[in-house]
C-alpha cells in the first residue's frame, strides 16, 4: 500500500518541521493560538495539495530547465486563491493570519515537496504525499499553538482551560516565546528518537 | 535561440492560464469581500448608535466621508458616524467612531488592527472601547499626553496610535459641519 | 522632521524595533540555516540586502505601473515572486560575468534567495506602509530605502547569530539540545533582547 505509506510519513517520520526543519516562518509566526494555527496549516495542506497535484500532472510538459518558475506560477496561483476565498467567507481568520498567507508562496514545504517529490511521482501518490506533509505541518503548527495559547492567554482554542485567577505568561505569545517553545519541543524529540 | 524562445512561450502559457483562473475567481470573490465589508460597517453603525438611520455625507472638498445618524423615531439628529486610520506598531488600525451632536464619542469599535497579539490586540476588548465613551476632543489624549485614555501596552503605541487618529478625525468632522453650515 | 530624520525613524524601526527575523518572523530559513558560520553569514547577508533592495524597487514600479492602473491587484503575489526569482537569476547572472570573485563568495546563496520570505515580505510591507504621520504611503524611494535597511537588520541578526554559534561548538551541551533547539532558545533570547528596543514592560 504505497499511498498509505507516503501518507503516513509526513506526520511523524518525515515531520516537516519538526523533522525536516522546513517552513519555519509562518509556524512561529501565526502559533500565537490555536485558531490561527489550524487556520494556515489548512490553508497551507489546500495549497500543498493542489500544486503537488497539478505539477505532477504536467511534469511531462514542463522542460526541465524553467521547471522552477512553472511550479512558482502554480503555487502562487493557488496561493491567491485562498487568499481571496479567505478573504470572502473567513475574514477573521484571513485578518489575523494577514501577511502571511500571500507568504504560502515561499514556504519551503511547498516548494520542496513540489521538486522532491510531486515532479517524480504520479497524481495519487502525490496527493499522498501532500494530505500527509499538510497533516504533519498542521500537527506541528496546532502542538506549538496549544503551548503557547494555554500558557500566554490561559485558554485553549478561545475555550478557558487554566482559572481565572492564573496569570497570563505573555511572553508566550510574543516573538521570544515563539522561539523558545519550539526550542524545546525540538530537544524533547530528540530525547525520544535518542531512546529507540 | 529558438530553444529559448520556446522556452520562454511555455512559461508565458502557464503565466497566462494562471492569470486567466486568477481573474476568474477574482470575479466570483470580489463582490462577497465587498458586501461582507459593507454590510460589517453598518452593523457596527447600527452598534454605535443605536436606533437611527444613516445617510451618507462627505466634506465640501469631498475627503472626507462620514454618515449622519437620524433618529428612527424622533426625526432628530443623534450624532455622526465615522472611520477613522492610524498606524500602530504592526499595522494601519481602523476605528468606527460614532460621536453626539457636541462631538462627545458615544462608543467606538475597531474594526481592523493585526497588532501584536496578547499586547496592542487588546484594543479589541470592550473594556478598551468603553474608555472613550463620553469623551470629547479636549481629554482624547493617551494618559502619557496629558489625557483620559490609559494605555494598554507599556510602550503605548497602539493606544497612541487609535486616541489620536479619532481626536483628529473629529476636529476635521467639525470643520466639514461648520464649512457646510449643517449643525 | 526633515527627510533626514524620516530615514533615522525608517532605520531604527527596520534594523531594532521591527527587526525582519526577531520580530516580523520573516527569513527564518536562512537565519537558522545559515548561521554555523561567521563568513557564511556574512555572505548571505550581503546578498539578501542586494536582492532586498532590488525587489523593492522593481516590484514598486510594477504595482504603481501595472497592477494598479489595470486593476490587476489580484495579481499582487504572482507577479511579485516572479520578479524576484527573475531578479535572482538575473543577479547571479550578472555576478557571475562581471565580479567572478564575488560570484565564488556570494553564489551559492542566490538561488536560495527566492524562497527567502523576507524578500517577498518586504515588497508587501512596501505595499502597505506609512509614514509615520500615518498618512502619506511609501514613495518609490522610500520603499527601495525600507528594502535597503530591512536586508541590513537581517544581516545584523543573522551575524550576530553566527558569532554565537560559532563559540557555541565548543561550550558542553546535552545531547538533546545540540543543533536546532539551543540555536532556537538563542533567537529567543535575542527576541527578548530586541524587545527592550520598544520599551515593553513584560
Amino acid at each position: 500500500m504505497r499511498f498509505f505509506s507516503e501518507l503516513a510519513k509526513g506526520i511523524v517520520k518525515d515531520n516537516p518541521i519538526f523533522v525536516l526543519v522546513l517552513g519555519m516562518c509562518p509556524t512561529l509566526a501565526v502559533s500565537t493560538s490555536v485558531k490561527n494555527g489550524l487556520g494556515m496549516g489548512m490553508a497551507a495542506t489546500f495549497v500543498l495539495i493542489c500544486s503537488n497535484i497539478i505539477i505532477s500532472l504536467i511534469k511531462g510538459v514542463t522542460p526541465p530547465k524553467i521547471r522552477i518558475p512553472v511550479y512558482i506560477v502554480v503555487i502562487a496561483a493557488f496561493v491567491t486563491i485562498i487568499d481571496m476565498a479567505m478573504a470572502a467567507y473567513a475574514a477573521e481568520l484571513h485578518k489575523s493570519l494577514g501577511l502571511f498567507i500571500p507568504l504560502i508562496v515561499v514556504n519551503c514545504i511547498i516548494l520542496g515537496r513540489a521538486e522532491a517529490f510531486a515532479s517524480k511521482n504520479n497524481a495519487l501518490n502525490s496527493l499522498a504525499d501532500a494530505v500527509g506533509m499538510g497533516a504533519g505541518f498542521t500537527l506541528a503548527l496546532v502542538v506549538v499553538a496549544t503551548i503557547r495559547e494555554i500558557l500566554g492567554n490561559g485558554t485553549w482554542l478561545d475555550i478557558r482551560v487554566l482559572p481565572q485567577a492564573y496569570d497570563p505568561m505573555l511572553i508566550a505569545i510574543l516573538a521570544p516565546g515563539a522561539f523558545i517553545t519550539l526550542g524545546f519541543l525540538m530537544a524533547l524529540i530528540n530525547i525520544i528518537k535518542g531512546r529507540k | 535561440m529558438m530553444y529559448y524562445a520556446k522556452l520562454g512561450f511555455i512559461l508565458l502559457i502557464f503565466c497566462a492560464v494562471a492569470a486567466g483562473i486568477l481573474a476568474y475567481v477574482n470575479g466570483l470573490t470580489a463582490p462577497v469581500i465587498s458586501q461582507r465589508k459593507e454590510l460589517e460597517e453598518t452593523q457596527t453603525r447600527q452598534q454605535l448608535i443605536p436606533n437611527s438611520d444613516f445617510t451618507l455625507m462627505s466634506s465640501a472638498d469631498s475627503s472626507f466621508s462620514f454618515y449622519k445618524a437620524i433618529d428612527k423615531s424622533s426625526g432628530t439628529t443623534n450624532g455622526y458616524a465615522f472611520i477613522s486610520e492610524g498606524t500602530g506598531y504592526s499595522s494601519r488600525i481602523k476605528t468606527m467612531v460614532g460621536v453626539d451632536t457636541l462631538f462627545q464619542v458615544l462608543a467606538i469599535k475597531i474594526i481592523d488592527q493585526a497588532e501584536t497579539p496578547g499586547l496592542g490586540a487588546k484594543c479589541q476588548d470592550q473594556a478598551y472601547f468603553d474608555m472613550y465613551a463620553g469623551l470629547s476632543e479636549t481629554d482624547l489624549f493617551v494618559d502619557k499626553d496629558g489625557g483620559k485614555i490609559k494605555s494598554i501596552t507599556g510602550a503605548t503605541i497602539t493606544t497612541r496610535a487609535v486616541t489620536n487618529s479619532i481626536r483628529e478625525q473629529i476636529a476635521i468632522l467639525k470643520k466639514a459641519l461648520i464649512a457646510g453650515g449643517d449643525k | 522632521m526633515g527627510y533626514l530624520g524620516q530615514i533615522f525613524v525608517m532605520a531604527m524601526t527596520a534594523i531594532f524595533i521591527q527587526n525582519f527575523v526577531l520580530s516580523r518572523f520573516l527569513g527564518l530559513c536562512p537565519y537558522l540555516g545559515v548561521s554555523k558560520k561567521l563568513d557564511s553569514a556574512f555572505g548571505m547577508g550581503m546578498a539578501v540586502i542586494f536582492v532586498m533592495t532590488l525587489a523593492s524597487a522593481f516590484t514598486f514600479l510594477i504595482r504603481r505601473y501595472l497592477l494598479i492602473p489595470y486593476n490587476l491587484e489580484y495579481l499582487q503575489t504572482i507577479s511579485f515572486i516572479l520578479t524576484i526569482a527573475a531578479l535572482v537569476q538575473f543577479v547571479e547572472m550578472v555576478i557571475q560575468k562581471n565580479a567572478p570573485a564575488l560570484y565564488k563568495s556570494l553564489g551559492v546563496y542566490l538561488p536560495l534567495i527566492t524562497t527567502n520570505c523576507a524578500v517577498l515580505g518586504v515588497a508587501i510591507l512596501n505595499t502597505k506602509a506609512f509614514h509615520a504621520d500615518g498618512i502619506t504611503p511609501y514613495n518609490f524611494l522610500d520603499s527601495t530605502l525600507n528594502g535597503l535597511l530591512s536586508g541590513v537588520g537581517f544581516t545584523v541578526v543573522l551575524l550576530a547569530m553566527a558569532g554565537i554559534r560559532e563559540r557555541l561548538e565548543f561550550s558542553e551541551l546535552p545531547k538533546s539540545m545540540k543543533g536546532m533547539p539551543i540555536a532556537l532558545i538563542l533567537a529567543g533570547i535575542m527576541a527578548l533582547a530586541f524587545y527592550g528596543w520598544m520599551g515593553f514592560k513584560i
